[in-house]
């Protein structure tokens, strides 16, 4: 009897899993359910089974058929939503397709990739530095001396004694040259922190991409070629550029490099300030101190370097206006890359 | 730096826009930030006159006005009980912004439009001094004296004509935080002269040597000290002009004799105090170090806790500033100063920054002195104050200047070598060029005693206002940025290197493609976050010194914290079908096993991945079922199979620590490589996430370390395969991985590969056992399998299986 029970389930459940019109489903309801259908057999059966097992067998047969039922509503309930068009279902070619999940990279990440690999076609090698830092790494042998009011540009967070995040990717110029002789031509991806107010204009956490090329008669002139033909691959063919002077201890010159306006196409906006140009990376010729200290021929060698917030950058070309919506991580954000 | 335009013209004779000078300091390394018209907050507001007042018909404390604003005569609904015929005022036209909006406490900004009140037409708005921000009284509206000409544009009423450029000084430029210092930029962009203030009045002929005494006690803290008196100044307010000038960038005038101090300041760069000098003891200065004393009230009425190599200024008896920092409360200009004391120094900007760091203060004086003040120039900025002092306070300025100066400082001399600046710049600039170009910084050329050689470079002599150029490189820039950036060609060819293929990224890469395109969402969190997130880990941590908050006081040591907050913030937004994965570092602490040197931090690569919600895109002909662990688990043994990983193993691991439950231990070739489970109540409750989220976060570098890069073709089989289906009954507690193990084991090299195609548990098998069907697959490479083969190898799987579990062969 147990048995009996058991089969009549399966049996129940591989003919409702193919029911695909009305009248199948009624088929299924008229052998099963009905008055004097399968399940109703059974409960006339369990008048010869002895009476101790009665109970027993009873309650299972009672769950058998609220089971059943159950199952019959779900069905019909789905039969209904389909309506009309279940008969013919097999040949409605509008019927939505399986689908499947759709993944994205980050749009940090995106812009990331993109930048090394432009720079990688120019001959740029990647390299990567710790996060955990140095006061030597990050501060002293770029020329930052201790005191100096250099120091206040970059908020930072100390670990101990001098252990520090760093607050750049430059410590990654160092290691490098520390590492290698030169020629080296390096590019350089990480993930920087800074102590500052969390604002949609500052997080502090952000990434940044910094470049490296030492080697002999490196020329600021080189510097400009290599920068503006960056920015015209990221940025479109007709970027115009300037360059104007800045201040970086690591550096000297020192320049920041602006790209016109690709809003507003130079005539100012919002984004870029009304100016017509947008601030879009740090550069100079590597600091003949810097060389000292990672023991370069100052005499020989010249070189330049460049810095850059991936952050700002991909800001820039998707049009975001907060900085923080990046670290949110909402789906319906990361979807849109 | 705030630089007025109308005060810049004392200096440089400008013309043109203020948007091109803007664009002029910006090109020569001077950002301008802002460019703020004093007049643009009073765009249309004009001079009216009232010329009839009548009572408005349907309100009682209204009144109907009518205004000439010079173009035309408005009808003006008006509120203030003071308005009358005949009066001058403030008429707002239509369009105008009224700066504070006294009927909205919310600070909405009020446009003015044309209006409609009870019924009257109102053209306009007289307004009151609190609406134009230039007072509080909001009762009645501002009355203007009777000169004041109709039609006048409020702003040229007020004498708010003036521009101000908001400069970001970088800290190498102290120079340019003073009105001249960016007339000297100026000057040599457009090629003219700058005009220095000429010193000029009347001394009286007490001298100062008579009057005070200066002892200064630590000569390598402050250089030179320089100091003027001035006796009997009428204390009251400033000229307007000066006020102007002064409000104009920002700073609130006091009194003449404190606003002269700043103007200067603000002038020549050179910060000022003035001492009332009838409090100070024994007409005395000393300049010495804190030593000890312990505290001090500066002259904004805090106590100051100091340190014992602070450097103070003291009198006889007593500190009367902390020098470069702040004067103090007992010697400031008060109503019953007569007699002033003006101190120009020079001060070590290593001292001021220290002391200004300890202190937490950073003042207008402090900034200039830690960056380096010209210490030629203190003389010149007290006599200039006194001059001032002389002229606008009507004080008695005593002959002669005190001048104590330790060391002298002479212009720096730099050799700059023609071959250098071409080799760096990428130009080919000729000796005159370089010459000119910095002479227009002032920077000139001098006479070399040394030997006339080729190349023994060019001498120059640097002026001491510029304290940022040490060497030839320093002089490198000048001559860039006078002879233009712009100008040096932008050279688009350039040596190249051909690159190494790099070990370290591709990985990362190849997850991130595969995860992508495998439905994944990359997230990226921040690494900082609580402790008691990082404290999960069996690690030692990395904290914060000064951490930004309390929920972001130490680096991560799991990614997976990080992930159930963006879980959470998803499905609290409405999104509950999750597939995320974060490539990122975790961060730990270790003592160094070298004693001496400090602890050792790690920072290592991890993968996470997560899953939540449905397990497939909702379907009209699929049924939807919610993801469970294996799904977690098919997605990384798939990532295995991609990068051909198969020594991975899967082990139950119970462990209280981790934030899943059941939680599953990875390893490969009996490494530990991560964890993956679901997250269990606990952890849910604390993120407050309400349905099951499945993770697994793994070791990239133990990942990276295991994989096999160079992978061989193998040719492939030549003859066919056999698959046989086989079914064991078991007891419950043995596992798949077993049982798979011992039919792999019994079918030897044969076997190609082994999958579990189905399981049943249930009364056909009787309670405490299980069945699981594998396919085999079996195959040889030398020839096709013969009938007795195959038969004997299954034989060999069922015996093996048998006699280790006690597993009978189920009927298919």
């Amino acid at each position: 009897m147990k048995e009996k029970i058991a089969q009549v389930k399966e049996q129940f459940n591989s003919e409702i899993e193919l029911v695909r019109t009305e009248q199948e489903l009624e088929n299924v309801r008229v052998k099963f359910l009905a008055r004097k259908g399968l399940i109703a057999e059974l409960f006339d059966s369990l008048k010869i089974v002895p009476a101790g097992e009665r109970p027993q067998l009873g309650k299972s047969l009672n769950e058998l058929r609220t089971f059943a039922q159950s199952a019959f509503e779900e069905c019909k309930k789905g039969l209904g939503s389909l309506g009309r068009a279940t008969t013919a279902r097999s040949m409605d070619l509008s019927y939505p397709g399986r689908k499947r999940w759709i993944g994205s990279k980050h749009p940090i990440t995106q812009t990331m990739e993109e930048i090394v690999r432009n720079f990688s076609s120019m001959g740029f090698v990647v390299a990567l530095g710790p996060e955990i830092e140095d006061d030597y790494h990050n501060f002293e042998a770029l020329n930052f001396p201790p005191d100096h009011p250099a120091r206040d540009l970059q908020d930072t967070f100390f670990v101990s004694g001098d252990i520090l995040l760093r607050t750049h990717t430059s410590p990654g110029q160092i290691h490098v040259m520390e590492r290698e002789k030169p020629p080296v031509r390096v590019i350089i991806p990480g993930r920087v922190y800074r102590n500052e107010a969390i604002s949609a204009r500052s997080y502090c956490v952000f990434h940044q991409v910094e470049g490296l090329y030492v080697d002999t008669a490196v020329s600021f002139s080189e510097l400009k070629g290599t920068l503006v033909a960056f920015s015209r691959q990221l940025f479109g063919r007709n970027t115009k550029y300037r360059f104007r002077p800045g201040y970086f201890p690591f550096t000297e010159p020192s320049a920041e490099m602006d790209i016109s306006c690709f809003i507003c196409s130079g005539r100012g906006c919002r984004v870029c300030k009304q100016t017509g140009w947008l601030e879009i990376l740090g550069c100079g010729m590597v600091h003949p101190n810097v060389y000292k200290f990672v023991g370069y021929d100052e005499d020989n060698y010249t070189g330049y370097a460049f810095g850059m917030g991936i952050e700002r950058i991909a800001m820039l070309r998707y049009g975001i206006d907060d900085i923080r919506i990046f670290f949110e991580n909402d789906v319906r954000f990361l979807s849109q890359f | 730096m705030k630089i007025s335009l109308h005060w810049l013209k004392d200096y440089v004779d400008l013309s043109g826009q203020p948007e091109e000078i803007a664009e002029r300091l910006t090109m020569a390394g001077l950002e301008v930030e802002n460019i703020e018209k004093a007049g643009d907050k009073y765009k249309n507001f004009v001079v009216g006159e009232v010329l009839e007042v009548t009572n408005h018909p349907n309100a009682e404390k209204l009144t109907v006005c009518k205004v000439n604003s010079g173009k035309a005569v408005l009808k003006i609904v008006c509120g203030a009980p003071n308005v009358s015929t005949g009066q001058k005022v403030v008429v707002g036209l239509v369009g105008a912004i009224v700066p504070r909006n006294q009927h909205r406490s919310d600070s909405t900004p009020l446009v003015l439009g044309q209006a409609e009140i009870r019924g009257e037409t109102s053209e306009g708005m007289i307004c009151s001094e609190y609406e134009l921000d230039i007072g509080e009284d909001s009762e009645g509206i501002l009355v203007l004296e009777k000169r004041a000409r109709v039609g006048t544009p409020f702003a040229r009423y007020l004498g708010l004509e003036d521009t101000v450029l908001d400069v970001a000084v970088t800290p190498n430029r102290p120079d340019c935080l003073s009105h001249i210092g960016v007339a000297r930029e100026v000057a040599a962009f457009l090629r003219k002269k700058v005009k220095v203030p000429h010193i000029q009045g009347k001394e009286i002929r007490e001298h100062v040597s008579k009057a005070a005494r200066v002892t200064i006690e630590t000569k390598v803290d402050c250089p030179r000290y320089s100091a003027r008196v001035v006796r009997d100044v009428q204390l009251g307010d400033s000229p307007v002009w000066m006020q102007q000038r002064l409000r104009a960038i920002g700073i609130r005038p006091i009194n003449n004799v404190v606003d002269i101090t700043n103007y200067v300041v603000m002038e020549l760069g050179i910060p000022l105090h003035a001492f009332d000098y009838d409090k100070l003891a024994g007409h005395r200065i000393v300049v010495r170090r804190a030593h000890d004393d312990k505290r001090f009230t500066t002259l904004d009425g805090a106590v100051r806790e100091l340190h014992e190599d602070m450097l103070l200024i003291c009198d006889r008896d007593k500190p009367v500033a902390i020098a470069g920092v702040m004067g103090g409360l007992n010697t400031e200009i008060s109503d019953t100063t007569r007699n002033v004391l003006i101190e120009g120094a020079y001060f070590n900007p290593t001292s001021i920054r220290r002391t200004s760091k300890n202190l937490a203060i950073m003042t207008e004086a402090s900034q200039r002195f830690e960056r380096g003040v010209d210490p030629n120039m203190t003389v010149f900025a007290v006599e200039r104050a006194a001059q001032l002092m002389g002229k606008i306070a009507r004080g008695r300025v005593l002959k002669g200047v005190i001048d104590q100066c330790s060391k002298k400082f002479v212009a720096r001399k730099v050799l700059v070598r023609v071959g250098k600046v071409n080799e760096v710049l990428g130009t080919s600039l000729s000796k005159k060029e370089i010459t000119e170009s910095l002479s227009r910084l002032e920077i000139l050329r001098t006479r070399s005693k040394v030997s006339r050689e080729q190349d023994a470079g060019l001498l120059f002599s640097v002026p001491t206002f510029r304290p940022d150029l040490e060497k030839e490189i320093d002089l490198i820039e000048e001559i860039g940025r006078t002879y233009g950036y712009d100008r040096i060609e932008t050279k688009m060819r350039g040596h190249i290197r051909f690159s190494e293929r790099t070990s370290e990224l591709p990985l990362e890469d190849k997850l991130r493609e595969w995860l992508a395109s495998d439905g994944f969402n990359e997230v990226v969190a921040n690494s900082m976050q609580e402790k008691s997130f990082a404290a999960l880990s069996s690690e030692d941590y990395v904290e914060m010194l000064n951490p930004i908050s309390k929920e972001m006081g130490a680096l991560r040591t799991s990614l997976l914290p990080g992930l159930l907050e963006i879980a959470a913030h998803n499905f609290n937004h409405g999104t509950k079908n999750l597939r995320l994965f974060e490539i990122g570092k975790v961060y730990f602490c270790r003592e160094s096993s070298d004693k001496r040197s400090r602890k050792d931090y790690e920072e290592e690569d991890r993968l996470l991945l997560a899953i939540s919600g449905e397990a497939a895109p909702t379907h009209w002909d699929v049924p939807t079922r919610l993801a469970d662990i294996f799904d977690l688990k098919g997605e990384f043994e798939t990532l295995f199979s991609k990068i051909f990983l198969d020594k991975v193993k899967f082990i139950y691991y119970p462990n209280s620590k981790t934030l899943t439950d059941p939680t599953v231990g990875v390893e490969i070739n009996k490494t530990y490589m991560g964890l993956l489970g679901r997250v269990n109540e606990q952890a849910k409750r604390l993120f407050d996430i309400k349905q099951d989220v499945f993770v697994g976060e793994l070791s990239l570098e133990v990942l990276r370390g295991n994989i096999t890069t160079a992978s061989r073709y193998l040719s492939l089989p030549k003859y066919p395969s056999v698959t046989r289906d086989l079914a064991f009954v078991v007891n419950e507690d043995v596992s798949a991985e077993e049982l798979r193990d011992a039919v792999r084991e019994g079918g030897g090299d044969l076997v190609q590969s082994v999958e579990l195609f189905d399981v049943y548990v249930g009364d056909k098998i009787g309670s405490g056992k299980k069945s699981m069907a594998f396919a085999v697959q079996l195959m040889s490479r030398h020839h096709t399998l013969t009938d007795e083969e195959i038969e004997d190898r299954i034989d060999q799987i069922v015996s093996v299986v048998a006699s280790r579990f006690q597993a009978r062969l189920r009927a298919l």
